[in-house]
């Protein structure tokens, strides 16, 4: 180390400049090593360019390492007075070793910039930091071709031709040092090449993919990540099950019949489609506000394509046009506003806006309000998103089925009652619907964890009583059970104690899972103790047979309220908000009645039935 | 007879000269090899799988304590960054990166950054998330629980959350 910083040279002649995405950035904690630049770790223009890419450097003084988490996610580690540096599981040699210098910790510039997958381009008398498409890579599985692109930053894919042998893609503002063609063995794809063009602040990689005649594509280009997905199968082998968002068809399809308002009914009948009765478009000096009016239970799901592409449109599921289909001319942030029945359930409600406007969407208690802004947003917003009207208005009178679903055969699923613990109330059953007031739980698209998991437990709770239990509620509203935005000890404590004071026989939380991307999905009973597994596995079980989701079983984990309620406790996560199966049953009414008569059964699996009232409050 | 004595006193010193240098290189030599676990949760949200990382040898001049500081923290770093992008894993919320490890006793305590409190992770996220690092850094030598600070700051849970993590993260948690 020592012989490192006596290597470090003096500074250069002023602190180098960078531009990078039409911003200069200026490095100024910079020295000139032996084989390059060596920059600090505090240096302010590293950390704006590090937290353009989307990494973050962990460096404290005295540590042996710098590390950076890149996007991807990857590892970059540098070790003071060692010239290996990993990316990953690759290690390289850098030209100088990184040095600490007054408690700040230099690495080298170029191979840092490297590993992130950025190179120095001079234009000039200026250096570019030019991102790179960084990794073209063909992967062939399962009669499928797939070809992933990664670069430095997130890759936005232009398609400037599309034939049916040939797709050719064009990356904006990125570089690459991949320029080749070559041929490819694989499903429906026989060559690619990759080439650059424009200058070093303007360059433009395309990547043309040269298609096996009869061949199909599918491209999935994700909102967040850095790669950039095409998959291949050959003539024999059909479409292939990726995604691809389809911009809307916007002539109505002639074999639909047309739908003559007065032949509709103005309200659903309960378990039909919904219908849209009413579409009120407003322009005015806050840009062009659209309500439209669904009477029933729907879902819906909207999106809007890239510049200079701007079309945006939302789909309404389970519903009918039930009035005249409109095609105007708008003016403002909307050029055109079309709505048609685009099948025997969807209604499409397209809009052409004047640019990439700021819009919002959202649903009332009438249908769903859309806001179309007179201003502009950057290309990293929102493109997609799903929600639901009406169907996750909580029932008032749930009617629930209080009968047992039939049990299986043979003694799998029966679960001796723990017999540790003993209840000031044996008859009482504490339910505690997860979030509320204040903590929403997860969104999506709308729909609040809140009022899905208090929907259930209301359900539960009826049938509970209806079985002669005796229950009590953490909360039997939209409300925190202590305080709008208390802390999570608070809060969860306050849930326990409700359960805890009361004395009761046992304590179920009812939540919705949730994760960062749609696929997980299931259903999950978590517990803490061992007192609380026979329960676990009576709900977990009921739960397996009647619900239709992936069976994740029982999990152990030290989650808050099943640790400190002092009675046998479970934390059932119903289904997947995140996942779209398991949306579309957490958006069924039918469904959060299974769940609730799921959890009872299960309850009556380990408890048995309800002791008679003469034993309350004698144990 | 004077010098049969004269060769068992240096048999002697060597003895204990030898048996010191065994004694203070036991202290002073890490047990941490060329190769560390790192552990990722599997998409079914509660199974493990271990993840050789290759890790730097003990330099001279790094104490033992130093060199468990140092593995702890690039440990914690790729637990939390994850298994190489084309593994299936359940992560941590994108942006989320370790601000510092700081290892006390038997206790290494690591600081997040704030993304670490995206709700949408939901319990199935959270849950494979801590279970990968707290597996990760009490597989180390000499570390058997993990406390999680945010941005510093130790959390009763996350917002939304339902771990309790005002109070360290065992093995025996999951």
């Amino acid at each position: 180390m020592l012989a490192a910083a006596l290597a470090a040279p003096a500074r250069a002649d002023g602190p180098p400049s960078y531009l990078f995405g039409g911003r200069t950035i200026v490095m100024s904690h910079t020295v000139v090593a032996a084989g390059g630049v060596a920059v600090g770790v505090d240096d302010p223009g590293l950390l704006e360019l590090l937290a353009n890419v989307g990494a973050a450097l962990t460096y404290t003084p005295g540590n042996r390492y710098v590390l950076i988490t890149t996007a991807e996610p990857q590892v970059i580690s540098f070790a003071i007075g060692d010239k290996r540096y990993d990316i990953g599981s690759n290690s390289s040699q850098a030209p100088f070793a990184p040095f600490e210098r007054n408690g700040i910790a230099y690495v080298p510039l170029d191979e840092l910039l490297h590993a992130l997958y950025l190179a120095v381009k001079r234009d000039g008398n200026v250096n570019v930091i030019q991102p790179q498409l960084a990794v073209v890579d063909v992967q062939s599985n399962d009669g499928r071709a797939t070809v992933i692109a990664r670069g430095g930053v997130p890759l936005h894919a232009r398609l400037i031709s599309e034939t049916p042998d040939q797709l050719i893609f064009a990356f904006d503002g990125v570089g690459t040092t991949l320029q080749h063609t070559r041929g490819i063995r694989a499903a429906g794809l026989r060559q690619l090449e990759v080439a650059q063009s424009g200058d070093a602040r303007s360059p433009v990689t395309t990547v043309t993919l040269d298609e096996v005649p009869g061949a199909s594509h599918g491209v999935a280009d994700s909102d967040d990540g850095r790669d950039f997905t095409i998959s291949f199968t050959g003539p024999q082998s059909g479409a292939i099950p990726i995604e691809r968002i389809a911009p809307p068809v916007v002539t109505v399809p002639s074999q639909l019949p047309t739908q003559e308002p007065t032949d509709v009914p103005t309200s659903a009948p309960a378990g039909g489609p919904a219908t849209i009765t009413a579409i009120d478009a407003r322009s005015g000096s806050d840009g062009l506000t659209i309500d439209v009016t669904v009477n029933g239970d729907a879902s819906y799901e909207w999106h809007r394509l890239r510049e200079p592409d701007n079309r945006f449109w939302i789909d309404l599921h389970d519903a009918t046009l039930a009035m005249p289909e409109r095609d105007d001319l708008e003016t403002g942030p909307a050029t055109a506003l079309r709505t048609h029945q685009i099948d025997a359930s969807t209604v499409r409600l397209a809009l052409s806006l004047a640019g990439p406007q700021r819009l919002d969407v959202e649903p009332t208690s009438t249908g769903i309000h859309i806001v179309i802004y007179p201003d502009t947003v950057s290309d990293t917003v929102a493109r997609a998103g799903t929600g639901t009207v009406g169907t996750v208005a909580l029932a008032a009178n749930p009617n629930p089925a209080v009968s047992p679903t039939p049990l299986p055969s043979g003694d799998a699923w029966k679960f001796a009652p723990h017999a540790g613990y003993v209840a000031r109330n044996p008859r009482l059953i504490a339910i505690d619907p997860g979030h509320g007031g204040s903590d929403p739980g997860v969104v999506k698209g709308g729909t609040r964890e809140a009022n899905l998991t208090l929907d259930i437990a209301r359900r539960l709770r009826d049938i509970l009583l209806a079985r002669g239990w005796q229950v009590v509620m953490t909360r039997n509203s939209d409300v925190d059970v202590i305080a709008p935005y208390d802390s999570g000890r608070v809060e969860l404590q306050g849930r326990d104690d409700v359960a805890n004071k009361a004395g009761a026989r046992l304590f179920v939380s009812v939540h919705v899972n949730s994760y960062l991307n749609p696929g997980p999905n299931g259903t999950t009973t978590y517990y803490s103790k061992p007192a609380d597994v026979p329960l676990a596995r009576a709900v977990s079980h009921r739960a397996a047979v009647a619900l239709g989701t992936k069976d994740d079983g029982i999990v152990k984990n030290d989650l808050y309220v099943t640790l400190h309620a002092t009675m046998p406790a479970i934390l059932v996560e119903a289904a997947f908000l995140s996942n779209p199966s398991d949306f579309a049953l957490l958006t069924s009414t039918a469904w959060r009645q299974k769940a609730a008569q799921a959890i009872a059964d299960g309850i009556a699996d380990y408890a048995g039935a309800p002791p008679p009232a003469a034993q309350t409050g004698n144990q | 007879m004077k010098s049969s004595r004269i060769l068992v006193s240096i048999l002697v010193l060597i003895v204990v000269a030898l048996g010191s240098w065994w004694f203070l290189a036991q202290r002073t030599r890490s047990p941490i090899g060329s190769q560390i676990s790192v552990y990722y949760t599997k998409m079914d949200g509660t199974s493990l799988v271990d993840w050789p990382v290759s890790m730097r040898l003990q330099q001279s001049g790094e104490n033992v304590a130093e060199h468990l500081h140092n593995v702890a923290l690039i440990a914690a770093v790729q637990a939390v960054a994850g298994p190489p992008p084309e593994t299936q894993a359940v992560r941590f919320p994108p942006g989320t990166h370790v601000l510092s490890v700081a290892v006390d006793g038997t206790t290494a305590t690591v600081d997040l950054s704030k993304e670490v409190e995206n709700p949408l992770s939901g319990t199935f996220g959270e849950s494979g998330e801590f279970k990968s690092l707290v597996y990760t850094l009490t597989g180390l030598p000499g570390i058997d629980a993990v406390q999680v600070t945010v941005e510093g700051q130790k959390l009763q849970t996350l917002p939304g959350g339902h771990l309790e993590l005002d109070r360290s993260l065992h093995r025996s948690d999951w």
